[in-house]
């Protein structure tokens, strides 16, 4: 075998040894390694030579890949979840045809759903979903994050936070955690839209928030525009509307004039 | 298995984010591959990018790769500023040899942009431009390739739009072909660069290019010279040519004469003269018998001594010692040539004698439009006299006046004036007996005074017709006769004679005599006065202009404003962006007359520049002013903008060809007849024809008259539409219900149509491209008609013969056949028109159907010969040239007939043409030299006068136009009084006296 692909393999067994290990530090350093020695084989994306061992070198780089997206949920590291699913992906989609298909794919395209969910980008999740098959639809995995992200849509916001109780993976406890804080950013976001301001009782409860504090916490942290004065929370600072726009009349004035001016002086 | 294909660059993308290097950086060259198919994608992307381009850590090499990857997103976005920006900051990794629709667009973007910071620069004087370094840098690398490659072209238009001159230089001297390169560069920097001064420079490094090369183009170094208006550098290598040992060299110093000769530019020309050194030792005895050479020989031993002479051949004479160097002598010999040609003489006298000897013009025609014309109608009547002027424009012949005395008298007044200037039109360049002609009507010094002051006046200004722009001789009696006189129509007469003789010579002493008769505010005078006076400061933009615009605004005769106005549209001819302070001032003036007169400045300023200021502006005026005057000018004026690219015109001006506006459709038509006369374009003709049955008269008269300008010399077979707007003329003239204003405008066209006897077109280009300053400038005033109908003549100015002329080394014409490799029928002269019943009228058009006839006899009968022998054997052809031609002129009277004979045969598809012959512009590009001719010409070119090299020098040679004509030439014609004026054309002693034909009982 190719003195390079045995070197990579060695590298990447040491890599499970650290995750298992739970030594993230040692796992990054080597993680981050391990992708510039991919950067060496020509079979890999984007190029996709055809070389002898090039199925070989693909499932492992996949695996790589894997493994980083799954660690980077572990290190709670959200971007570089992002970078470790694109790269992986091509695996998924281009090299689809040339490999066995993967235990982990499911589970990761799934963590990638909640995670979009997470950060709020719908189009975007949507754009993933359209491109999957039916029968990755059918996947629990899948199926849980497309039920999410319908509940969060409706605004049943409780069955949100209830789904965390049945989640496919352990890895999805960290996204489901942060899922909670984005229902919340929603709701406050819908509140300032909705109301002037709340009394401090019915804001804790819209908020899913057990007591006072944490709403005053969370208020602090994220809203500092919020005003909570005489048991209630004011909102109005935050309506800083936009101005509606002002109509360029003196501009349409001009213009019309001057077209008026020139049929004048049709030649 | 199928090869994978890539349906992402998002892997790519997300590796930019990690903080390895090497990975952005393998992520950065895998994008830059495939950045054609995935741009959408990375360009969400390219602020990540550009902040690697601008991340000072990185190594150079990746932050010039990051750079060419955002510069191409943006090129894909569409926005070349940033692509082209980001494209420098890439700088060697943007490869200029790269051959894909990227590298191009952006290389034409970077070089756009360079040349515009550079003419910005240029144009603001600022010396320090600040160019950034890597802009200039890819230009270069750019230049450079193009040299590499041999592409010498491209690289010569790039260095010139970008105002390199260094590298203009590097790519002619090291192009394969210096000469081809060098003619191709004159070409464009006179077609593409549109200011002045800049052209004036990469002229000025042409001329130095030149003069590096071993055997330099004295041809070209000459043409290139005049622009830039260096008489010294002409000089000088017109003497290194005349001294030369070798008569080739000769040769072509008279042939550079005669090109700087067919420009026109007569203050250039009388320096060039002036400053030819004279020979060390002149003996006086050796120039005596050259000195009146070819062309005074005559004139010398019987004229007047007023007249015109070779000026200074003499002059310098001192009595030397008599048996000189004979180098010197032969250089004194020579010089005395190019004077006469420099001076004008000698082309004038050549083309005199070929315009008189190739006369075809139809007196029938003359002779209905005569006869229909309502007697009282005194219009019509003028007119006709313009077209029979037009008509015989430069042919001497004169038959139809001399033979309708009683008719032409019927003038009076201003119609005598313009009967009488009329005679200095048909004996234009009739230098040597132009003032004996008109001697009869001339103001007679104080003695008598018997001749009404409207001939007088009209014979000064047919003296400035013969003379224009070469009146060195007649100047003089010009001056003394204005200063003479207080009468305001020998006033009149005067001015416009004295303008056009010292066209463009800028001479005070005329000028403050001009002033002085426009001083007196009278306003017939004071009209010429205005227009003498541009005519004279032709092209100078001199102060005077300004003097002129303040007497405009004084003065309260209309008239005079608008002939200063016109005369201050002139001074400004060709100055280009120089003039934009005067055109300002004039555009924005309360008078309509000056912001009429502003419409010619632009006119003339930018005349054959296509310049799209200019045009932008003169449309604007076209459509915007509250003047009539001022929209039909401007619209009109948009013709002589345009009249390098004939083209263009119909298409500018078609929108305004449908305007409601009379005046609109009026210079519409006018500027497709001044910019695209003598072309024949087929555009242009469409686009007149419907205007030739406007339902305004004077709209169908200008119609009338530009087809007749854009038709001239074109024949049926060219373009059927040539016969029927001779029909339709005809029927207008024949109408009597037809408007006076457009029965004059089909007057007009006649003759413009078969102006100068059928051999001279209308050309407001030199073959070099030039402008011709006196076609321009005659056009111009001819377009005032429309207030002053005497101005009609100007158009003569403008004619140019159509014939090829070779000469020999003693300016002789010599028997020399080529070669119109198309159908003779395409090119030949309209047939006469056929008679109607009378018998008189059938004599005159034999007469001179007889002499025309001569020449197709000839040409006929050669084709027979020609069919006959095969080509190789023409060898003796030359030599038994003598035999031959002598045996055809016996033949010519009888074979009067013969080319209706011939008729029957098939058409031969070429035509042996003979020294001098006509050659018009459309069949320049047939004209070949027989291989084995006897001469062999020392440029090529299909027209004009060329020198030809005589390869067996020590055989006689036949002489085709001889100096005494009168004999050889038309031996027909002698009898009848139809030829007179061939004998006053050629030599004095037979000059029939000029008898006092108008009688005009005052």
């Amino acid at each position: 075998m190719d003195p390079k692909l045995t070197e990579v393999s060695q590298l990447f067994e040491r890599l499970k040894a650290a995750i298992t290990r739970k030594d993230y530090d040692t796992c990054t350093q080597q993680l981050s390694q391990l992708k510039v020695m991919l950067t060496g084989f020509r079979s890999l994306p984007p190029l996709f030579e055809e070389t002898p061992n090039s199925v070989h070198e693909l499932t492992l780089a996949r695996d790589i890949f894997e493994h980083a997206v799954l660690l980077s949920v572990k290190i709670e590291d959200q971007d570089a979840f992002e970078r470790d699913f694109f790269q992986l992906k091509p695996y998924y989609t281009d090299a689809r045809n040339r490999l066995p298909e993967s235990p982990n794919e499911y589970i990761i395209l799934g963590l990638n759903l909640l995670r979009l969910l997470v950060q709020n980008r719908i189009a975007e999740f949507h754009t993933e979903l359209e491109l999957l098959t039916s029968t990755a639809l059918e996947n629990p995995c899948i199926k849980h994050a497309v039920e999410l992200e319908q509940s969060f849509m409706e605004g049943a916001y409780n069955r949100v936070l209830s789904a965390k109780q049945n989640v496919p993976n352990e890895t999805y406890g960290y996204f489901m955690d942060l899922l909670a804080k984005t229902v919340r950013d929603e709701i406050s976001g819908c509140s300032e839209k909705a109301y002037d301001y709340l009394s401090v009782d019915d804001a804790r409860h819209m908020l899913l928030f057990t007591s006072d504090q944490e709403l005053l916490e969370y208020s602090k942290e994220e809203h500092p525009e919020w005003e909570i004065k005489n048991g209630s929370v004011f909102f109005q600072k935050a309506k800083d509307s936009a101005p509606c726009k002002e109509i360029p009349s003196l501009q349409l004035i001009n213009q019309t004039l001057s077209y008026a001016r020139e049929l004048e002086r049709i030649v | 298995m199928a090869a994978t294909m890539v349906s992402s660059a998002g892997g790519l993308l997300a590796m930019l984010n990690e903080t390895h290097p090497l990975l952005k950086l393998h992520a950065l060259s895998n994008l830059n591959s495939c950045v054609d198919q995935f741009w959408p994608e990375i360009s969400t992307s390219v602020p990540i990018i550009e902040s690697l381009y601008e991340d000072e850590e990185f190594d150079q090499h990746q932050r010039q790769l990051a750079a060419l990857l955002v510069s191409k997103v943006f090129y894909y976005l569409g926005e070349l500023n940033d692509s082209l920006s980001y494209a420098l900051g890439a700088s060697s990794l943007f490869d200029v040899s790269e051959d894909s629709d990227y590298v191009h667009t952006l290389l034409a973007k970077a070089i756009d942009e360079y040349a515009s910071i550079k003419s910005k620069a240029a144009e603001s004087n600022d010396e320090a431009a600040n160019v950034d370094p890597r802009l200039e840098a890819i230009v270069e690398r750019m230049l450079d390739k193009c040299i590499m490659d041999g592409k010498y072209q491209q690289a010569m238009g790039i260095a010139i739009e970008c105002r390199r001159l260094d590298k203009l230089e590097e790519a002619i001297t090291r192009s394969d072909n210096i000469q081809g390169t060098l003619s191709y560069c004159i070409n464009v920097s006179h077609s593409f660069v549109n200011r002045r001064e800049y052209r004036s420079e990469v002229l000025r490094l042409l001329v130095k290019v030149y003069q590096k090369l071993p055997s330099p183009d004295y041809l070209s170094i000459c043409q290139c010279l005049m622009f830039l208006d260096e008489p010294e550098g002409v000089v000088s290598i017109l003497e290194k040519l005349l001294r030369s040992e070798n008569k080739d060299d000769a040769l072509l110093a008279f042939q550079v004469a005669f090109d700087l000769v067919e420009n026109e530019h007569q203050a250039f020309l009388l320096n060039v003269r002036d400053h030819l050194p004279v020979p060390k030792s002149q003996p006086s005895e050796a120039v005596q018998p050259v000195s009146s050479g070819p062309a005074s020989a005559q004139n010398e031993s019987s004229t007047a001594a007023e007249d015109v002479q070779m000026a200074d051949g003499t002059s310098a004479s001192v009595t030397t010692v008599p048996e000189a160097d004979p180098s010197e002598v032969m250089y004194a010999e020579r010089l005395t040539k190019i004077r006469g040609i420099l001076s004008g003489e000698t082309s004038i006298q050549l083309t005199l004698q070929f315009l008189y000897s190739h006369n075809k013009s139809d007196l029938l025609i003359l002779k209905t439009i005569k006869q229909s014309v309502e007697m009282r109608n005194s219009v019509c009547h003028s007119a006709t006299i313009y077209s029979n002027a037009i008509m015989h424009a430069g042919t001497t012949v004169d038959t139809f006046l001399r033979e309708n005395l009683d008719w032409l008298s019927r003038a009076t007044n201003w119609a005598k004036f313009s009967a009488t200037a009329g005679l200095g039109v048909i004996h234009r360049g009739h230098l040597q007996q132009g003032r004996s002609l008109m001697a009869p009507y001339l103001p007679q010094g104080g003695a008598g005074g018997g001749g009404s002051p409207y001939s007088e006046g009209g014979a000064l200004y047919a003296l400035g017709l013969i003379h224009a722009n070469h009146g060195e001789g007649i100047k003089q009696f010009l001056r003394d006769s204005l200063r003479s006189t207080n009468v305001e129509v020998i006033q009149h007469g005067a001015c416009l004679g004295l303008g056009l003789a010292a066209l463009g010579t800028a001479d005070e002493d005329i000028y403050d005599d001009i002033k002085n008769v426009l001083y007196t505010d009278s306003a017939v005078a004071g009209e010429a006065a205005g227009i003498s006076m541009g005519l004279l400061m032709v092209g100078t933009a001199s102060e005077k202009a300004s003097e002129m615009l303040t007497y405009a605004h004084e003065t309260q005769h209309e008239k005079i404003i608008r002939g200063l106005a016109l005369g201050i549209a002139l001074t400004v001819y060709g100055r280009e962006e120089e003039a934009d302070t005067l055109i300002e001032q004039m555009t924005r003036d309360q008078d309509p007359i000056l912001r009429y007169g502003g419409m010619y400045a632009l006119a003339l300023a930018y005349s054959g520049t296509a310049n799209n200021k200019a045009i932008r502006q003169l449309l604007h005026f076209a459509v915007s002013d509250v003047s009539d005057d001022v929209r039909r000018t401007a619209v009109l004026a948009l013709g002589f903008v345009l009249y390098s690219e004939p083209e263009q015109t119909p298409r500018i001006v078609s929108l305004l060809s449908e305007s409601y506006n009379p005046h609109v459709r009026y210079g519409a038509a006018l500027a497709v007849g001044i910019s695209c006369a003598g072309t024949g374009l087929s555009e242009a003709i469409s686009l007149l024809e419907p205007l030739t049955s406007d339902v305004v008269d004077f709209v169908r008269q200008g119609a009338l008259i530009a087809m007749a300008m854009v038709m001239v010399q074109i024949n049926e077979a060219n373009d059927s539409r040539v016969g029927t707007f001779r029909r339709q003329l005809e029927k207008i003239i024949l109408d009597k219900h037809e408007d006076t204003m457009s029965k004059m405008g089909a007057i007009l066209a006649s003759g413009i149509l078969d102006a100068g006897g059928r051999n001279v077109t209308i050309k407001l280009l030199s073959k070099t491209k030039h402008d011709k300053i006196t076609a321009v400038v005659g056009l111009a005033v001819f377009s005032q008609f429309w207030y002053w109908y005497p101005l009609i003549y100007f158009v003569s100015l403008a004619f140019s013969p159509t014939a090829l002329i070779g000469l020999n080394y003693d300016l002789k014409v010599p028997r020399f056949e080529f070669l119109s490799h198309a159908k003779p029928s395409l090119f030949e002269y309209p047939k006469p028109t056929t008679v109607p019943t009378t018998t008189s009228a059938v004599k005159l058009p034999t007469a001179v159907l007889s002499t025309s006839a001569k020449a197709k006899a000839r040409a006929n009968k050669k084709e027979a010969d020609q069919k006959e022998k095969a080509i190789a054997e023409k060898t003796d052809t030359s030599t038994a040239g003598k035999g031959k031609s002598s045996s055809e002129k016996d033949g010519d009277s009888m074979q009067v007939d013969t080319p209706q004979e011939k008729k029957a045969e098939p058409e031969p598809s070429f035509e042996i043409l003979v020294n001098p012959a006509r050659v018009v512009p459309a069949q320049e590009k047939f004209i070949k030299i027989l291989e084995d001719s006897r001469y062999v010409p020392v440029k090529s070119a299909p027209s004009g006068f060329v020198l030809l090299r005589d390869l067996r020098p020590t055989e006689p040679e036949v002489l085709s136009l001889t100096d005494a004509p009168s004999s050889t030439q038309s031996p027909a014609s002698g009898t009848t009084t139809g030829q007179q004026g061939s004998a006053s054309a050629m030599a004095v002693d037979e000059e029939p006296q000029p008898p006092a034909p108008f009688e005009y009982s005052t």
